[in-house]
């Protein structure tokens, strides 16, 4: 590519090069000049030139003119409200009739004090209102969705959030309704806004019109700390600013990372925390004493009761891991199982596959793309929801994504192979993304892109869509913790299950059956009460120190943005590792130094700061050779494919704000198997499998494969892997 | 007396142009067939050396608009005319005269400038409200449809939901995308990037039915009607306190006399003339000393006002400016977008504040104010919407400032309660939607 012709400009008298066609807002800041805006957001696309906040005097331009729609050009010379009498009186204008209709009730609202209406009226509007008029006034606050309050006046119709919704997330449920001064934001005939990335709109607010419902009346910004960490919810790891007062966390907002987000957050990251909170969280040890009686231990009694638990198992213990450990937490757990046990056999969360290395890319680079090919069947934005932005962003730009269908055999890889291979063989900005099961960790599709000649192409690169957020980041823990591999114990004296989700996992579950004991770590009583011996309390990603690896590959850092109310996991496990000679920090600093070398090129914990670089990609091609996919049980009636939702899982069940965003009772059937049996879309149908039956409403999924439907998981989960369905 | 030209008229007294067989008989449609015989380029010189200006108030040559329209080939896209029908400027009803007397003049002239910019495609985006003109319209596009006279092209009639805003080109270009209407940034202008983000032309359709005869008296023919500058007729709008109030097709340059007294007879009932506004209720007004203006582009220009839509609104002595203002800034008030920040809170300030006045509450420092939010909107609007919300009020306080002054410190309204401003600008009810669908009983 040659270098983009540059241009001088004069602003305030300063000259400055820019590339032409840089906007003004920028060129501006490049020469150190602030030009004010309200609309202008360039990640929203095309600039609109609404709020004219931005009034700039441009020489030879008789009027004044929007900084935020011009560009670059060379010989411009522009003056700002800093040096133009005009401009300045021009942007004092905007803001005195952006104030004509505001209540300036700044001392009530959430806004107040990060409010950039407040800021720019400060330094550039009028000191008094000239207005004697009565104000424009609406009902409020207006309950966008359980999330999301609108308080309408204090609207100054910028029109950001419509633009969200229709051009960044494509969801086209927030517009703008009647006209002129009687404008007003609202939903299609007021419904709830139900999209998977609603509370980007509260972030994008220049005023305090759209506030969280979490967040309303609960800190003012002069009392808060945000603590810089990252989102722990899914595989994406989004960069996150953990907002807190008096030791609470009170809301999660964005902290751009430029590579992996761009400063959007899905509602399950933004509105999740609250789940800290939950009602049955388990803050003290307890040890099962009857059918479903527990009494709490002390922490000594605790870690009597574990170390006598470990010795009576010996080497026949099975440690079923969640995939939302830090890779610390899994090291330490690891090291004292493994050296000081010799207990080896651990239930991974899923399957991950280093081949992926050598085709790694940040995930701004989907945007780039040509050409996305989407295989396996699971939808994107369920899984790893900011990927789901990157595809549409690509697509805007013109990119033709192509996606498998749902339930086709193998994924649709053997059909993309025939089909586009030639075309991606000639392609320089292909991206393969799997987003399902069955991809055996990424091996698949690295396979695909590794015979597609992928690694010698820097645009191009192929992603994985993991199911849990840091499945990577544990399995290289895990492993850097000792070097053998053991054959599963006969009997299994001990199952250690660590988190949630290892302890909703229906095949642990089935461990358990066989296991002598059950030691559990659960933040929660409800998904391990009535079947662990021993439950020790868990933390929550925002309450430790430590690290992830996100499904780029990029190692980031968690920071504790709140004190736990119990110890976290490192710190009980290093007191017990203590106890069986194995030497164990505390410390996740400390653990990360032992463990950097085996897994992370020996990287230093402080190097990972607030944003990490993307490791190199992995020069060896070492791609296995794909691994046989499991032989399909055959069945009657129709196979049945299953999705893990995004607005699932132990913590969206305790976010009420939340509920309102889970799956319905549906099932999706392809055009055919519905005309074949008669199912209208919408209507209820009765689904049966294994003699047990349940009632779901039909959707016709056009991107099903005949003889295949799919169900979220939680409404599928006593049905088998095929199901009936009649009317 | 003013001579009356015919032009984009000529012919509908004698017969009923609205029918192909009519318009054929008068020599319709082969001027298409002459067009499409000649190159693009061929066409584009001809109308760029007739120096028509759009009729649709902005006066800019089409012949310029015309050569910045990329043709398909170097757009790499297809290209667009679109024809402006959404003639909603109070005092302005010369395109709905044009389309439900001369439709097929009309298409002929869009079809010509398709040939021209080597379109495919043209859009004609008629004012929601036009009802009998679109079945009219409809009608005869069916019939050039029967008749085969389309050729390739693809006509397609979209009616508006009732918004002023949309007849700001790139608000039209938006509402007929689907959006909601309301102006684009501009540049990039249409002719680079328009409907569907391909270039188009977009005209009026007194412009566009220019066209036709322009191709067929040639350029040299038809520069010899009115004026040197801006040659060809006009529709001129006649309406308010005139004996005859209508459309009158004349050439450019009839001065405002002979339009107000030869051909509209004069003020009634012996009233006197107090104002004149001549080019539609958004630009600045004439006082009564300003008769002898000729009624085109460049002297009305140069007399401080604009020709705009040639919509000529004659005020009597009767009338009340603060009322009369009161009644246009309503106008925009009820039209602003709601896009950009003057013009959608300026024109409720100003109306609050005219409100004010016309009640007596008001004082020197509330008109004052008026006079300064003025300025405040002016220029820095999105569109020229907002310049259009504050020219009329501006001027009036600018010309009748007595008047103005009249009503404050617990006066009032020197009028009184008597309807001063009858049939000056409809007041903004009028404005209100019709019903865009009559539902069969």
């Amino acid at each position: 590519m040659s270098a983009p012709e540059t241009v001088t400009v004069t602003i305030d008298g300063r000259e400055v090069q820019v590339p032409k066609g840089t906007g003004l807002v920028e060129t501006a800041l490049a020469a150190g000049i602030e030009i004010p805006v309200f609309c202008y957001e360039p990640r929203l696309g095309a600039p609109i030139g609404a709020c004219r906040m931005c009034l700039v005097e441009v020489e030879g331009m008789p009027k004044l003119q929007a900084g935020c729609t011009l560009t670059a050009a060379e010989g411009m010379v522009v003056k700002t409200a800093q040096t133009s009498k005009v401009a300045a009186d021009g942007q004092n204008s905007t803001l005195e009739f952006i104030l004509v209709n505001h209540p300036l009730d700044c001392p009530v609202c959430d806004k107040g004090g990060e409010c950039p209406l407040q800021d720019l009226t400060f330094r550039w509007g009028p000191p008094v209102t000239r207005n004697t008029f009565p104000k424009r006034t609406f009902e409020k606050p207006i309950p966008i969705s359980p999330t999301i309050a609108l308080d309408r006046e204090r609207c100054i119709l910028c029109y950001r959030c419509t633009r969200f919704s229709s051009d960044v997330a494509e969801d086209d449920q927030l517009v703008a309704r009647e006209r002129g001064a009687q404008s007003i934001i609202a939903t299609f005939e007021d419904q709830p806004y139900r999209a998977p990335f609603s509370g980007n709109v509260i972030e994008l607010c220049p005023v305090g019109a759209l506030t969280s419902t979490q967040y309303r009346f609960e800190a003012r910004p002069w009392e808060i700390q945000d603590v810089p960490t990252v989102c722990g919810l899914c595989p994406v790891g989004c960069n996150v600013d953990a907002t807190t007062r008096e030791g609470k966390v009170k809301r999660i907002v964005s902290r751009n990372h430029p590579e992996i987000d761009e400063g959007w957050l899905c509602d399950k990251g933004r509105f999740g925390f609250t789940h800290l909170r939950g009602g049955d969280r388990v803050v003290d040890p307890v040890r099962k004493v009857g059918q479903r009686r527990y009494e709490t231990l002390s922490w000594d009694e605790a870690l009597d009761a574990a170390e006598e638990m470990l010795r009576a198992a010996g080497a026949n213990i099975v440690t079923a891991l969640s995939g939302s450990e830090t890779v610390e937490q899994a090291y330490g757990l690891g090291k004292l199982l493994r050296r000081g046990l010799d207990a080896h056999v651990a239930v991974m969360p899923e399957d991950v596959s280093p081949a992926l290395d050598a085709f790694r890319l940040p995930l701004s680079a989907i945007r780039d793309a040509e050409l996305i090919v989407i295989l396996g069947d699971d939808p994107v934005v369920e899984r790893a929801p900011i990927v789901d932005l990157w595809i549409k962003a690509a697509r805007r730009k013109g990119a033709e994504v192509v996606e498998s269908a749902i339930g086709e055999p193998g994924g649709g890889l053997a059909r993309v192979r025939d089909e586009l291979g030639e075309r991606i063989r000639n392609s320089e900005r292909t991206i393969l993304i799997w987003s399902g099961a069955g991809g055996h960790g990424g091996a698949t599709i690295a396979g695909l892109a590794a015979e597609l000649g992928l690694a010698e192409k820097p645009g191009s690169g192929a992603f994985h869509l993991p199911e849990t957020a840091n499945g990577r980041g544990v399995a290289d823990g895990w492993a850097a913790a000792a070097d053998r591999d053991e054959a599963d114990p006969e009997p299994i004296e001990l199952l250690i299950v660590s988190g949630d989700e290892a302890a909703a996992n229906p095949d642990v579950r089935a461990l358990a059956e066989q296991a002598e004991r059950v030691l559990a770590i659960s933040m929660f009583r409800g998904p391990v009460s009535g079947w662990a011996d021993l439950v020790l309390p868990g933390t929550s990603y925002l309450e430790r120190d430590g690290t992830y690896v996100n499904l780029e590959g990029r190692v980031q850092r968690l920071r504790r943005a709140v004190i736990p109310p119990c110890p976290d996991e490192l710190a009980w496990i290093a007191k017990l590792a203590e106890r069986f000679d194995v030497e164990l920090s505390p410390h996740p600093p400390q653990v990360f130094a032992e463990l950097s070398e085996r897994c992370y090129g020996g990287i230093d914990y402080p190097a990972i700061g607030e944003m990490t670089a993307l490791p190199k990609r992995a020069e060896a091609v070492d791609v296995p050779p794909t691994p046989k996919t499991a032989k399909r049980e055959a069945g009657k009636g129709l196979r049945l494919v299953s999705y893990r939702p995004l607005f699932s899982g132990a913590a969206v069940e305790r976010v009420p704000e939340l509920q309102f965003q889970r799956p319905g009772a549906e099932i999706e059937l392809s055009a055919e198997d519905a005309k074949r049996i008669g199912v209208q879309a919408g209507s209820t149908v009765r689904v049966s499998s294994n003699g047990t039956s349940t009632e779901l409403r039909a959707r016709v999924n056009r991107m099903l494969v005949k003889g295949v439907a799919r169900i979220p998981a939680e409404h599928a989960r006593d049905l088998g892997t095929h199901v009936e369905v009649t009317t | 007396m003013a001579e009356h030209a015919h032009a984009v008229l000529a012919g509908a007294d004698e017969r009923d142009l609205t029918k192909i067989s009519e318009y054929r008989a008068v020599g319709g449609y082969a001027t298409l067939e002459k067009a499409r015989g000649m190159s693009r380029e061929a066409v584009i010189e001809e109308i760029s050396n007739a120096s028509l200006r759009g009729r649709g108030g902005a006066g800019f040559p089409m012949g310029r608009k015309l050569s910045l329209v990329q043709p398909p080939e170097a757009a790499g896209k297809p290209t667009y005319v679109v024809a402006n029908a959404d003639e909603s400027e109070p005092g302005s009803f010369k395109d709905r005269e044009i389309m439900s007397r001369v439709p097929h003049r009309f298409l002929e002239g869009c079809l010509i400038a398709a040939h021209a910019i080597g379109s495919k495609h043209v859009f004609v985006y008629i004012r929601g409200e036009y009802l009998a003109e679109f079945d009219v319209l409809k009608a005869a596009a069916d019939e050039a449809r029967d008749a085969g006279v389309l050729g390739d092209v693809t006509l397609v009639i979209h009616r508006g939901a009732g918004a002023y805003i949309c007849g700001e080109e790139t608000a039209l270009l938006d509402s007929l995308e689907g959006k909601r209407g309301q102006p684009r940034p501009r540049p990039p202008f249409p002719p680079v990037a328009g409907l569907y983000d391909a270039p188009t032309l977009i005209n009026n359709v007194q412009t566009l039915a220019n066209v036709p005869l322009i191709i067929d008296l040639g350029a040299a023919e038809y520069s010899k009607i009115g004026p040197e500058a801006s040659p060809g007729t006009v529709v001129y709008s006649l309406s308010g306190n005139v004996q005859r109030p209508g459309n009158y097709e004349l050439p450019l340059g009839t001065t405002l006399r002979e339009l107000i007294y030869d051909v509209g007879g004069g003020i009634p009932n012996g009233r006197q003339l107090k104002a004149i506004i001549p080019g539609g209720s958004s630009v600045p007004v004439f006082t009564p000393d300003q008769i002898d203006t000729p009624a085109d582009f460049d002297s009305i220009q140069k007399a401080g006002s604009f020709l705009g839509s040639a919509a000529i609104i004659v005020v009597d002595d009767r009338a009340c400016m603060v009322q009369l203002a009161l009644r246009a800034e309503k106008f925009y008030m009820h039209e602003s977008c709601g896009k950009c920040t003057p013009c959608r809170e300026g024109t409720r300030w100003m109306v609050n504040l005219l409100e004010k006045i016309e009640s007596g509450e008001a004082g020197h420092a509330d008109l004052n104010l008026l006079r300064n939010v003025c300025d405040r909107v002016e220029g820095r609007s999105l569109c020229a919407l907002g310049d259009f919300a504050v020219w009329p009020v501006r001027s009036y306080i600018d010309k009748y400032r007595d008047e103005f002054e009249a009503h404050l410190d617990g006066a009032g309204c020197p009028y009184g309660g008597e309807s001063s401003v009858d049939g000056v600008m409809a007041p903004v009810d009028l404005h209100r939607h019709l019903p865009l669908t009559e539902v069969p009983a």
